[in-house]
């Protein structure tokens, strides 16, 4: 098996690889399944933690989703990624058992399971602080644990659309538009979950206490729309469909040029002027309707309709060079087999192949940070019950 | 206590990124000063405002609490401020590519910076990376989004492209960011104080968001389904009922085993022809919500479904353990009991009384009680309080 790291992009190394990052020495105990938990079990491995993934006899749901890679769901190989495997029979007393020696020993413990599972199985906080009180106890849940909804299953399209997520995105004039399966609220509350599980990790640092901490994807979705819900909240107003503009800022949009579409923004009246110089039209820099945000936002559809023609003449090649040398951001629509070999993606590790023995070579997000002083690296997802002996047999008898 | 109370930190940058990043950095703790050029950070002309003032709403959620310093016009005394912030600091977050912070005194900034403080925990956000051709080259949400394929996710390919409607690319990068601090705070903590560089894009941030279709269209075994359909894939809009669309889904996942459950519902809703078309498949993979037949099914279920409010529908989905909600807006859904149970939304105090509106920190904890304090500053409101603080000779 070979992994990627940023010292070292390809070096031989499998899920057995000595962990290493920032949190190097922590070990997580990883209960829970699907893809907001796993990927926050990810997440922390690839920060340097020991993580051990711990799956019931029948495996993780997400071996079986489709798509799979020579039989194995690509969504396992991807939000399982620097962990070890083992599996557990949480249905038997020898199986909570294992697990409540593992928690003794772990720093972190994550598990997403409907609120009321959890405490069935005798591993809810109350039960696992007795055993570690310095444990830092991860729930993740759809809805929150108080509240009408917390007991109501829920998955990354559900959230999608129970937040307003979908509501803002579409063409002008629609309601609504999905974001096509990546799960990403699923990542994005793995995301909020390792940041608020760092935080409480810190806090153990200095006051040597553990505690829980509670995760939904709800509050997750908000934080991704951080800026649309302060526009409810700060300006009273709604955010709705716009396709590629924005509400805030113009210009900001896609424009189709002579052959295709070149997506350009002006963050400010400074990129504004040297937008006005790209586009061979220094008079609008200075013209009342523009010359501000706000007076631009109030007169889009006026700015467009003097745009369009422009843009129209040249091809987005053209246009893409052109604002390259009036520093104005602009670029291309690109997709999975223009950009995975990008110069831009490759140097900067921003796509990892990781190379498993068993389901070939797969392609997973590379690591979100880069860190100089403590790096870190990506190791495959490991087999069903590949650590089981090793990490059972290194428990206290 | 909280985690980061006797952290100080230095924000260089603008936008959503790094001020979210250390937004929530201020909710656990940290002072937060925010160092604006010229006209100030560019989202506080972001539209809309807030009613009856000139600050615009997304500027006031994600600035509150921090302290506002304008840096000088003249370069040299800027660069010398800066130094002088640094100097002490444990964390600099700032958005300037290596050229600019050159410009501002800082050549080979990794270097410089941990010269002058070893223990400082260097944040630098770009748009495509501190790496490559494109390091220097200016971004933004959109064509971060349009590079990263996320607007192959949306509308489709002959069609005018779509963004998410969310800053996506800045708030995701801004989570990384606070990940990453904290992350190197505990190893400062364990590792002799020693600080380091950290970085960050909103390219790489929107990749590593999207794993799971990146190892998708590795090398699938078939290749259909709305993971791999990208841009042939009609626009996603639920299912249409009565009186508003839903999405709903049996067996917890996209593909998953859910026909048990779907059987009930089908059958309590009055549905039973669809019991006997083979074209749901006998283990509901997909079929009973969002898997790969998702398409050639819509308008059997819609037929069906325009029975029903979607309400009705929801609630009956739930109660046979499929999961299910109707398209909120995002107003209503922040009103909707369920947030407000959470306590999601706050108030913040305005030193004239006015009360501000603001989301909370987003997640609990058992033993640190965080509540969202401070208002969002004006541009330079703190220059002079900060410079006499820490005693700055330019000043």
């Amino acid at each position: 098996m070979t992994t990627s790291t940023d010292n070292n992009p390809v070096h031989p190394m499998g899920a057995d690889a000595q962990p290493q990052g920032p949190l190097q020495g922590f070990k997580v105990l990883d209960v829970s399944i699907m893809a907001a938990g796993p990927w926050t079990g990810a997440l922390l491995g690839m920060l340097g933690a020991e993580v051990i993934k711990v799956e019931p006899p029948d495996g993780d749901g997400t071996r079986w989703v489709e798509p799979t890679q020579m039989g194995m769901g690509t969504n396992f190989l991807c939000m399982n990624v620097n962990k070890k495997g083992i599996t557990l029979d949480f249905k038997s007393p020898q199986g909570i058992e294992h697990a409540k020696a593992l928690v003794a020993q772990s720093d972190i413990f994550i598990q997403n399971f409907r609120v009321g599972v959890i405490e069935r199985l005798g591993l809810d906080y109350d039960s696992v602080k007795k055993i570690n009180p310095r444990i830092i106890y991860c729930a993740i849940s759809g809805f929150g644990e108080v509240g009408p909804l917390s007991k109501a299953g829920c998955a990354d399209y559900i959230m999608q659309a129970y937040s307003g997520f979908a509501r803002t995105n579409g063409p002008p004039g629609e309601t609504l538009e999905a974001f096509r399966f990546t799960g990403f609220l699923d990542l994005t509350t793995a995301s909020v979950a390792t940041e608020a599980v760092l935080a409480a990790v810190l806090e153990r640092e200095i006051t040597g206490e553990g505690q829980k901490v509670e995760v939904s994807m709800l509050e997750a979705a908000y934080e991704i729309q951080a800026t649309r819900m302060a526009e409810i909240l700060g300006a009273k107003e709604c955010p709705e469909p716009m396709g590629s503009q924005s509400r805030g800022l113009v210009p900001d949009r896609a424009y189709p040029s002579l052959d295709k579409e070149i997506f350009v923004t002006a963050h400010n009246d400074e990129e504004w002027g040297r937008f006005c110089l790209a586009m061979e039209q220094p008079q609008l820099q200075q013209d009342p309707r523009f010359d501000t945000n706000a007076h631009r936002v109030a007169h889009r559809e006026e700015l467009d309709q003097l745009l369009m023609p422009i843009f129209a003449k040249r091809p987005a090649l053209w246009w893409l060079r052109t604002f390259e040398r009036h520093r104005v951001a602009a670029g291309l629509a690109h997709q999975f087999e223009t950009f995975r070999y990008h110069q831009q993606v490759t140097e900067n590790h921003m796509i990892e192949q990781v190379h498993t023995q068993d389901w070939g070579s797969v392609s997973v997000g590379g690591l979100p940070w880069h860190f100089s002083g403590t790096p870190c690296r990506i190791t495959p997802a490991p087999r069903p019950g590949e650590h089981t002996q090793t990490v059972l047999g290194g428990l206290p008898s | 206590m909280s985690a980061l109370q006797s952290i100080r930190m230095v924000e260089l940058a603008q936008g959503v990124a790094a001020p979210l990043a250390t937004l929530r950095m201020h909710d656990l703790g940290a002072k937060v000063i925010k160092l604006e050029e010229d006209a100030g950070d560019w989202l506080r002309q972001v539209e809309p405002q807030m009613p009856g003032q000139t600050m615009s709403a997304a500027f006031f959620e994600l600035n509150r609490g921090k302290l506002s310093v304008k840096l000088s016009d003249h370069p040299g005394n800027a660069a010398a401020q800066l130094r002088h912030l640094l100097r002490d600091a444990d964390v600099f977050v700032t958005d300037k590519t290596d050229a600019q912070l050159g410009d501002l005194g800082f050549a080979k900034p990794e270097d410089s910076l941990l010269l002058l403080n070893p223990k400082l925990i260097f944040v630098q956000i770009t748009p495509w990376g501190d790496q490559g051709p494109w390091k220097d080259k200016p971004g933004s949400e959109l064509t971060a989004q349009a590079m990263a394929g996320y607007t192959r996710y949306l509308s489709r390919e002959a069609l005018p492209a779509c963004r998410l409607g969310a800053d996506v690319a800045g708030a995701g990068s801004g989570i990384f960011a606070a990940q990453a601090i904290l992350a190197a705070l505990i190893a400062r903590r364990r590792n002799h104080q020693q600080g380091q560089k950290i970085s960050i894009s909103l390219l790489n941030s929107l990749l590593s968001m999207k794993s799971i279709h990146l190892a998708a269209q590795t090398n699938p075994d078939h290749y259909s389904g709305p993971r791999v359909g990208g841009a042939n894939y009609p626009p996603e809009k639920g299912w249409m009922t009565k009186d508003e669309p839903i999405f709903f889904a049996f067996g917890g996942s996209v593909g998953a085993q859910g026909r048990p459950g779907w059987v009930k519902f089908i059958e309590e809703a009055g549905f039973n022809r669809l019991l006997d078309d083979k074209r749901f498949d006998p283990i509901g993979r997909n079929s009973t919500g969002y898997g790969a037949k998702v398409q050639e099914l819509k308008a059997e279920y819609e037929r069906e479904f325009s029975r029903y409010s979607g309400e009705e529908l929801v609630e009956m989905i739930r109660k046979y353990a499929g999961n299910a909600a109707t398209y909120q807006s995002p107003a209503a859904s922040i009103r909707h009991p369920q947030t407000t149970a959470l306590e999601v939304v706050r108030e913040v105090h305005a030193k004239d009384g006015q009360r501000h509106e603001v989301r909370a920190y987003p997640a609990r904890f058992s033993n640190m009680k965080l509540t969202p304090t401070g208002v969002a500053p004006e541009l330079g409101e703190h220059t002079q309080v900060v410079m006499n603080e820490f005693q700055d000779p330019t000043v």
